[in-house]
């Protein structure tokens, strides 16, 4: 038993060691071809990777066969090439056909087969590194330039045309580890550009075939770069003139438009301008020059829009002496024109209505009444409602409204205090009514309106007689027609005066014996036809005989002058001696509506002719203006 | 803002002159710089032997390209054909491959190719681009019938016929120039039409499968190119080669 149990572990370790001898000597594990190169496209190398031998000497064994056909051909040369390769010489190659190759590992196994390759020469040429490459320094005027040059691999056939190569070369600098790769075609030279000044440089070169693998690169070749001066900076000098150049242009372009720059970026402050209006001449001191363009040439206006001329109040002007009119009556009995009632206006804001002849008062209460009356702008006022209105009369009407009168140089017209003084006991009232209701317009009731009287004295010269008979005229209203102005019943327009009777009369005295009627020229009147409840006075106007034809007729704007009342309750106007640039003067009355005195009426003596107001009419108070009554305007007294 | 009419005249003018010169000098500069390196684009106009010569390698120089360019469309098409429809490494069936044009003679080697003659050479390139005219039409019309390829593969495969037909002309001119160069012997010209010589050949073509006639036309693409490339250069040899 023990003899067969040892038989039996004796075969069995027989059996293990063949068999582990068998695992050593095996087939020879499969070799694989790696790859088949050709460098000139005239002969071609193949390597295989070879498999595990197996434990026994493996050989191995190429074999190939051509396209079309079936003859089996072995690898003529293992040995050119290294080991596990076949080499297939120019006689056993041929281009454009097909090999079948494959690798045969044989050992005392057996042999094994390796996978078929099949390649075509044309498309497994790796050709050979470029050979010779060098760099030469060539100087463009003071500008390196390196060119660098190769050959072909010697193998490449590329002069009888059987290979066309295409070559690539790459540089860096010494010590930097990015290549910079240039493409140069077919050429067997390349220029480089822009390289450091004395740096040195790596290049190197590698090429291929229109349809294959590229080479291997070739040696470096190191090369230095001589040193010189770019000059690659004269384009930025170009470019540096021509930007300064640009640069003058713009400056000389800010510089010509510097004041439109100057008004677009800091506009200048507008400052006050008053048309007309010399500021040099107000600084040189000739502020009369300087307001002369202030004053409106147009007045007073031809234009008959009465409304415009309505005098808000009227100043009273209280002469420092009576005397001054004792002296105004001999100017007057002088009969020279230019009384000095006009003289005295030598400014413009104040009307006529100051002349001193017709301050007859010169008294304390003149001024009194003149302080007053200036207060409360004492107006008095001859609304004379415009033809085109109402046939309504042209009886002043007073109002306060403060109607800026813009051209009428009567805002300031004075009030006669001798005609106000004895009304202001009186009458306060109509003082202290300021404003009459709808009264806007201030006119002067010239001395036209009133009926000649014989208080009424010519100033006037002869020589001024067409200038006082326009003044008469009621033309100064423009196309007003002569009858509008009768007065109607219950008219509203009043011709309100204050006035004190007996400060009217003292001055009155001597004056109106100097006075003496100018012969009535063309002119017209009013008369007065009544008064009413309300001591107002109706002034109609007096169809004029005494209407001629009056050559130097104006229509401009007549004023007279309330002189006074007088005993008799009688309308004293004088007629103003109006040379043309004193037309603008006007005496307006501004009227207190209201209640009125009943002192009754004043008279007052026209410088020339006195618009006589019969005693029946109570005038009716107001501070009359000292200064002068607007004929011309005819407006409706509103109240 | 800036009033050009405020300006004063005297100062406009001038510096609208002076800025058009400077602009214009700068443009002739450049342009100057390019004319002088045009220079040497001048036709020849004197010796006509020399022109001759210069026409005849720039004759092949043209022909050259066409072919690797048709030789690079008939690459593409190729390897496209074999990535989608060949998928399978096992290429068993390759080689039973044989192309139509087996049967013309053509150099397979550079000593066979230095070896034959320039008229031979030109003959087989001739014969060549021949027998591939009609096959390269009809696989187009194969490919635009069938759907085959996508958009790109049809127009390449009507490109390359279109090439093919092109470079066949253009061999033809080179040849005639040749012959009337004397580079050649008219015997070129002798020889049977292209036509005739398909005749021969039947019309094997039309059973080839198309991956096999991608494959020959490649192949003889690339023939077709090399033997244009050692024909110049063995004509004239003394540009590019």
């Amino acid at each position: 038993m023990k003899k067969a149990e040892g038989v039996i572990i004796l075969w069995w370790l027989l059996f293990f060691t063949l068999h582990a001898e068998g695992t050593s000597y095996s087939l020879p594990g499969k070799p694989t071809l790696t790859n088949c190169r050709s460098p000139e496209k005239e002969t071609f190398t193949c390597w295989w990777e070879p498999g595990s031998d197996g434990g026994l000497p493996t050989t191995y064994h190429l074999y190939y066969r051509k396209e079309s056909s079936d003859a089996v051909h072995e690898c003529p040369d293992y040995r050119t090439a290294g080991k596990n390769s076949c080499f297939f010489n120019k006689n056993d190659t041929s281009i454009w056909i097909n090999y079948n190759i494959t690798v045969v590992a044989t050992n005392a196994r057996g042999s094994t087969f390796s996978d078929p390759v099949e390649i075509d020469v044309v498309y497994i040429v790796k050709p050979n590194p470029p050979e010779k490459v060098t760099v030469n320094v060539s100087w463009n005027k003071s500008w390196p330039s390196l060119r660098v040059s190769w050959d072909p691999p010697q193998k490449a056939d590329t002069r009888s045309g059987w290979i066309t190569l295409i070559y690539e070369l790459r540089i860096k600098l010494e010590g930097e580890d990015k290549w910079e790769e240039h493409p140069a075609g077919q050429q067997k030279m390349y220029n480089i550009y822009s390289l450091q000044s004395g740096g040195t440089y790596l290049v190197q070169v590698r090429c291929r075939p229109d349809h294959g693998f590229w080479s291997e690169w070739s040696d470096s070749t190191y090369f230095k770069v001589p040193d010189y001066f770019p000059q690659e900076r004269s384009i930025w000098i170009i470019i540096m003139i021509f930007s300064v150049f640009i640069f003058l242009i713009l400056i000389w372009a800010i510089h010509m438009n510097s004041h439109t720059l100057k008004h677009h970026i800091l506009p200048p402050v507008p400052g006050p301008k008053i048309k007309g209006f010399d500021k040099q001449l107000l600084k040189s001191g000739k502020s009369r020059d300087a307001f002369s363009s202030l004053v409106g040439s147009d007045f007073p206006p031809t234009t008959t829009n009465y409304e415009d001329l309505l005098v808000e109040y009227l100043e009273v002007y209280i002469p420092e002496e009576q005397g001054l009119m004792l002296e105004e009556g001999k100017d007057l009995h002088d009969g020279s024109l230019k009384s000095k009632s006009y003289t005295s206006d030598s400014d413009s804001g104040r009307g006529s209505c100051d002349s001193h002849a017709l301050l007859v008062d010169k008294s304390e209460e003149e001024k009194e009444v003149g302080q007053k009356s200036n207060q409360q702008g004492g107006r008095t006022e001859m609304d004379l409602k415009r033809p085109e209105e109402s046939p309504e009369e042209n009886i002043l009407n007073y109002s306060h409204a403060n109607v800026g009168s813009p051209d009428v140089s009567c805002e300031k017209v004075k009030t006669w205090p001798s005609l106000f003084s004895p009304l202001t006991e009186n009458s306060s009232g109509p003082l202290d009514q300021p404003d009459s209701p709808e009264m806007a317009k201030q006119h002067c009731l010239s001395d036209s309106l009133f009926p000649p009287s014989p208080l009424s004295s010519p100033f006037a010269p002869p020589g001024h007689k067409e200038v006082l008979g326009s003044n008469y005229q009621e033309y100064s209203f423009g196309n007003m027609h002569p009858h509008v102005l009768h007065p109607q019943t219950g008219s509203h327009q009043y011709l309100q005066a204050h006035g004190n009777m007996n400060v009217a009369n003292i001055g009155h005295k001597g004056v109106p014996a100097d006075l003496q009627l100018p012969p009535v020229r063309s002119t017209e009147y009013v008369e007065v036809q009544k008064v009413n409840n309300e001591n107002m006075v109706l002034l109609y106007r007096v169809s004029s005989d005494a209407e001629k034809g009056c050559p130097g007729r104006r229509h401009t704007e007549e004023y007279s002058r309330l002189k006074g009342v007088n005993n008799d309750n009688g309308l004293l106007l004088l007629q103003r001696m109006v040379s043309e640039e004193e037309m603008n003067i006007c005496p307006y009355e501004d009227q207190e509506s209201s209640g009125l005195t009943d002192s009754g009426y004043t008279t007052s003596t026209a410088q020339k002719s006195t618009a006589y107001i019969p005693p029946a009419t109570q005038v009716l108070d107001e501070r009359v203006a000292g200064g002068y009554v607007d004929t011309s305007m005819f407006t409706l007294p509103i109240y | 803002m800036f009033q050009l009419k405020s300006w004063p005249q005297f100062v406009l003018l001038p510096l609208a002159a002076g800025v058009c010169a400077v602009w214009v000098g700068m443009v002739c500069l450049v342009f100057c710089s390019r004319l002088s390196g045009m220079k040497a684009a001048s036709i020849c106009g004197n010796a006509q032997a020399e022109c001759h010569f210069l026409s005849l390698a720039n004759l092949f120089d043209r022909v050259i390209q066409h072919s690797a360019r048709m030789h690079g469309i008939s690459n593409d098409l190729h390897s496209e054909f074999e990535l989608y429809f060949l998928p399978s490494k096992n290429q068993v069936s390759r080689v039973g491959r044989n192309c139509h044009t087996s049967n013309i003679l053509t150099p397979n080697g550079k000593e066979n190719a230095q070896r034959i003659e320039r008229e031979e050479l030109t003959e087989v390139i001739m014969k060549l681009l021949a027998a591939w005219r009609d096959p390269l039409w009809h696989f187009h019309q194969s490919v635009a019938r069938n759907h085959r390829f996508n958009g790109y593969g049809s127009n390449k495969s009507l490109e390359m016929s279109d090439m093919a037909h092109e470079l066949r002309k253009g061999v033809q001119k080179v040849v005639e120039k040749m012959q009337t160069l004397g580079v050649i012997s008219n015997s070129v010209g002798g020889l049977a039409s292209p036509e005739a010589l398909l005749a021969a050949d039947g019309s094997g073509w039309r059973f080839m499968k198309d991956s096999d006639l991608l494959y020959c036309f490649r192949r003889d693409s690339n023939k077709i190119q090399n033997y244009l490339k050692i024909l110049k250069c063995r004509i004239v040899p003394e540009h590019g080669c």
